[in-house]
């Protein structure tokens, strides 16, 4: 009877860890992630690939062991007797401590190394400075002088990226990166990543930083070298033109300014129902043509929106704080941009 | 549960329980009630979060108001919730488990409840002023900033870290000094050190907590610059301040649900406890390690990257000690003679949706996977899936376990296990795809979202609504049971605790004679069967 149970265990236990490892290296578990797009993924993605090996196993045997419990231990009706008076097993206790012990050790290890080879230190990066700020993400790159408000980067060559922000924690995270480092006020953090698949990626603000939070949405564009160096050499400028044109053909100069609107991100805090925008932390912009023509004394609407973009705070209006708009759309737009998504505020 | 109702025939004066009474027993229906209330504005406000995330788009409300309803729910689920019912199950049991005639300070205990309805109403009319608005983590500078409310909300949560302070130092003295004559440390019931261990935590972290959020409201009211970037105050300096508290926390919101789960598991199997003194000395060993976890929250945060491996370290090691109990659990059934009762399917539920809460935490202490799915849903997840999954599940088994002694009536078993089964099914449509929504992506906190999210967040609300209708049979069952239920006599589990050694309710002294402990609280499968003891009161009810 004794080495009957003994024989069932091990063949069990041998079950269980066929498949974990099978979970853990045959099971494609993709669906789960997003896409593989740089180095880091890979890596993370065996890792967790690993731990739900060891995961599924813990929980078949756990679930496994109540479920057999309770089907085969159930009182049957009429039985009014105890169960035999076990206090414990020694042997068994000591196994059930120290087989876990082993297996987060394991995990921690690996975990370790893992972690070594993301943060691997690399020969001359491209370096990006990322900003947060509520709730916009920009980047400059010190090496060209450019700043934009989406993020290029050429494939396969490392980036430093130096993460920084303006007001309060953000935390700049593409998934399929697979990784993340929170943007503190006062100090400067380094994340280190090679992206290696072209492609368009979100960029999404992983830290509650206020009313637009969810808003904090930019773009990351990885592309080729030479694409990368054509819009370094157009300033980072380039993608307003190519980028949200209105589907009806129409020509004026509504769409374009449209597309700036979209392009910035600026309904993550304007309502501004044609251009999509659905944010509260600034005012709303639906009939802003006809608000700005009277909003100040002796300013006219067109040069009231103006200011309004490049000075936020030369006019603000009352019920909202000033200092909250940030004040780097005449370093992130081009004139041109500006006057368009002018323009556009006058059709609006 | 219900106030106004009496506990039993005997005209009991139901005001008392208004008023400030001292005896422990008053004070626990007090934390009970209060706190179950609590509970369901803290649902509430999840359906209407829920309700918002139904579908991609800002529809019901907007950033502000998401970002005022996320922060209120979690503050009053965990500050006016889990941790004052675990303290209130406390109250109510840790004089009669040790067989005292009551706690060690009455009055201290009374304060300890009577700074909960002040703080409770504090929280929800912070309201009327622009309420807390940047989570219950209170991350500055963003804590800092905002609105009126924020000020109202650390006075709150500064009121209940006294409340948990003084009930912690009337637990531990009361443990230490007044247990019946012939109990040593080995006879203590589980619940009761599953409360020790975390009444010691609650000593040393909560005053730390309490401190931080001084300096916060000094900061917002009287112009200090403690964290202040411009003035050379660090921002990461709250988190360490944070979660030196707030990871222990979770420890003080499962250790007395584990002690809760260690009471069930032996009356309902009919065996003794498994492994006792390495489930004893578990709780302890959770209660040490798990002052030493904190930073694990901050992997991403750009702190000292040398120091996160031995906090990924300490934050694995603690599956060890979870795995003992786990394990300890399984092998108090095995061979038992189950009986599936209420508070014995909450067990079992305990176990199923607390261990997927303890893996997925191996899952968050690895650093690499951390900095994929830190601040995102698959955290949601996994924290709903320990803290509803665990504490509430158990809290549950715990309310269906000890009514018949709180109230001398017996609850209604059909509605308590439709009760388990909407709340088992509930939790696990609410939460299980969240975890694949965050893998995915999906950062939390997040009024809305990208389109490719919105069947995992369409199932979670259903799961949501589910978990809120889960609890009408449950307040029906109270409700109806304390008022006509049918007499449940002393002992109705056959338990051999020290509580159901007495009448139900019991007497105003707990015990008609100071008991004297003869018999090892889990001494089931001998040769004398508990059931001898207990046959001779059926009608001791009131």
């Amino acid at each position: 009877m004794r080495e009957r149970t003994i024989f069932t265990l091990v063949v069990l236990s041998l079950v269980l860890v066929i498949i974990g490892y099978l979970v853990a290296t045959q099971v494609d578990l993709s669906g789960l992630m997003p896409e593989q797009a740089a180095t880091s993924s890979v890596l993370v993605d065996k890792l967790f690939n690993f731990l739900m090996g060891v995961a599924v196993v813990i929980f078949l045997l756990v679930e496994g062991a109540l479920i057999y419990a309770v089907i085969r231990f159930r009182r049957r009706a009429g039985d009014e007797t105890e169960g035999p008076a076990i206090h414990g097993n020694n042997t068994l206790e000591i196994v059930w401590t120290l087989v876990p012990a082993i297996i987060v050790i394991v995990i921690s290890i690996y975990s370790y190394r893992v972690l070594t080879q993301i943060e691997r230190p690399v020969d001359s990066p491209l370096v990006v400075r990322v900003i947060g700020q509520q709730f916009i993400w920009s980047f400059e790159y010190p090496e060209s002088g450019v700043t934009s408000s989406s993020l290029h980067l050429p494939v396969d060559r490392p980036v430093q990226f130096q993460i920084e922000a303006k007001d309060v924690i953000h935390s700049f995270w593409v998934p399929e990166f697979r990784l993340k480092r929170d943007a503190t006020p006062g100090q400067i953090d380094e994340l280190t990543i090679t992206p290696t698949q072209l492609g368009r990626y979100p960029i999404r603000c992983a830290e509650l930083c206020g009313a637009g939070h969810a808003a904090m949405v930019g773009e990351v564009v990885v592309e080729t070298h030479e694409q990368f160096d054509a819009w370094i050499a157009a300033g980072g400028r380039d993608a307003v033109e190519g980028g949200l044109a209105d589907d009806d053909g129409d020509t004026s100069v509504a769409p374009d300014g449209r597309s700036v609107f979209v392009e910035f991100g600026c309904g993550a805090c304007h309502l501004l129902s044609d251009g999509g925008g659905a944010g509260i932390v600034g005012p709303a912009l639906d009939g802003i043509s006809n608000i700005a023509a009277s909003r100040v004394d002796g300013l006219g609407a067109e040069e009231y929106l103006y200011a309004s973009i490049t000075d936020p705070n030369s006019y603000v209006v009352e019920g909202f704080a000033e200092g909250v708009m940030p004040l780097i759309y005449t370093e992130l737009m081009t004139p041109e941009q500006i006057d368009a998504l002018v323009e556009y505020m006058l059709t609006q | 549960m219900s106030v106004e109702t009496p506990t039993a025939s005997k005209p009991i004066e139901w005001r008392r329980y208004f008023r400030w009474n001292t005896d422990h027993k008053v004070i626990g229906i007090q934390y009970l009630v209060t706190t179950f209330f609590f509970f369901m504005v803290g649902g509430a406000l999840a359906m209407l979060i829920r309700t918002e995330l139904a579908q991609p788009g800002q529809d019901l409300l907007n950033g502000v108001e998401y970002n005022r309803f996320l922060t209120n729910h979690g503050s009053v689920m965990i500050f006016l919730w889990i941790i004052p019912v675990l303290a209130g199950l406390g109250n109510y049991l840790i004089p009669l488990m040790i067989g005292a005639r009551d706690m060690a300070f009455p009055n201290l205990n009374a304060l300890s409840f009577w700074l909960i309805p002040p703080a409770g109403v504090l929280m929800i009319a912070s309201f009327f002023v622009g309420a807390a608005e940047s989570g219950w983590t209170a991350y500055v500078p963003l804590s800092v900033t905002a609105p009126m409310g924020q000020t109202v909300w650390a006075v709150s949560v500064v009121l209940l870290g006294f409340s948990s302070i003084f009930g912690a130092i009337n637990f531990v003295t009361t443990v230490l000094t007044m247990r019946a004559e012939g109990m040593g440390f080995w006879d203590l019931p589980l619940f009761v050190w599953g409360m020790l261990a975390t009444a010691l935590m609650v000593l040393l972290a909560t005053p730390v907590l309490t401190a931080g959020l001084v300096l916060i409201a000094m900061d917002r009211l009287a112009g200090t610059l403690f964290f202040a970037v411009a003035a050379g105050g660090n921002p990461i300096f709250w988190q360490n301040v944070f979660w030196f508290y707030s990871h222990p926390a979770v420890y003080i919101m499962i250790l007395p649900a584990m002690g809760v789960i260690s009471e069930v598991f032996p009356v309902f199997s009919r065996k003794p406890i498994f492994g006792y003194k390495a489930i004893a000395i578990s709780s302890m060993a959770i209660s040490v390690l798990g002052l030493t976890v904190w930073a694990h929250h901050m992997f991403t945060s750009g702190m000292n990257p040398a120091l996160r491996i031995p906090f990924m370290i300490t934050s694995m090691i603690i599956a060890v000690p979870t795995g003992i109990k786990i394990f300890s659990w399984l092998a108090t059934m095995w061979e038992g003679k189950l009986r599936f009762n209420t508070p014995m399917l909450f067990a079992l539920g305990f176990i199923s949706l607390f261990l997927i809460g303890g893996i997925t935490g191996i899952f968050l202490a690895s650093i690499p996977v951390d900095l994929h799915v830190h601040d995102t849903y698959f955290v949601v997840a996994h924290l709903h899936f320990v803290l509803f999954g665990g504490s509430v599940s158990a809290v549950y088994a715990a309310l269906y376990y000890w009514f018949p002694k709180i109230t001398g009536r017996q609850y209604d078993e059909r509605l308590g296990a439709t009760h388990f089964w909407l709340n088992f099914l509930g939790t696990n449509l609410s939460y299980l795809p969240l975890f694949v929504a965050g893998l995915l992506g999906m950062p939390r906190r997040v009024a809305d979202y990208a389109p490719e999210f919105a069947i995992y967040n369409q199932l979670a609300t259903l799961g949501a609504f589910l978990l809120g209708i889960s609890t009408l049979p449950f307040l029906y069952n109270v409700i109806i049971s304390w008022i006509k239920g049918p007499k449940a006599g002393d002992n109705p589990w056959e338990a051999l605790t020290l509580e159901w050694q007495t009448s139900s309710p019991p007497p105003e002294h707990n015990f008609e004679t100071a008991p004297v402990l003869s018999r090892w609280p889990y001494d089931f499968g001998e040769k004398v069967s508990p059931a001898d003891a207990s046959e001779a009161s059926a009608s001791a009810g009131d």
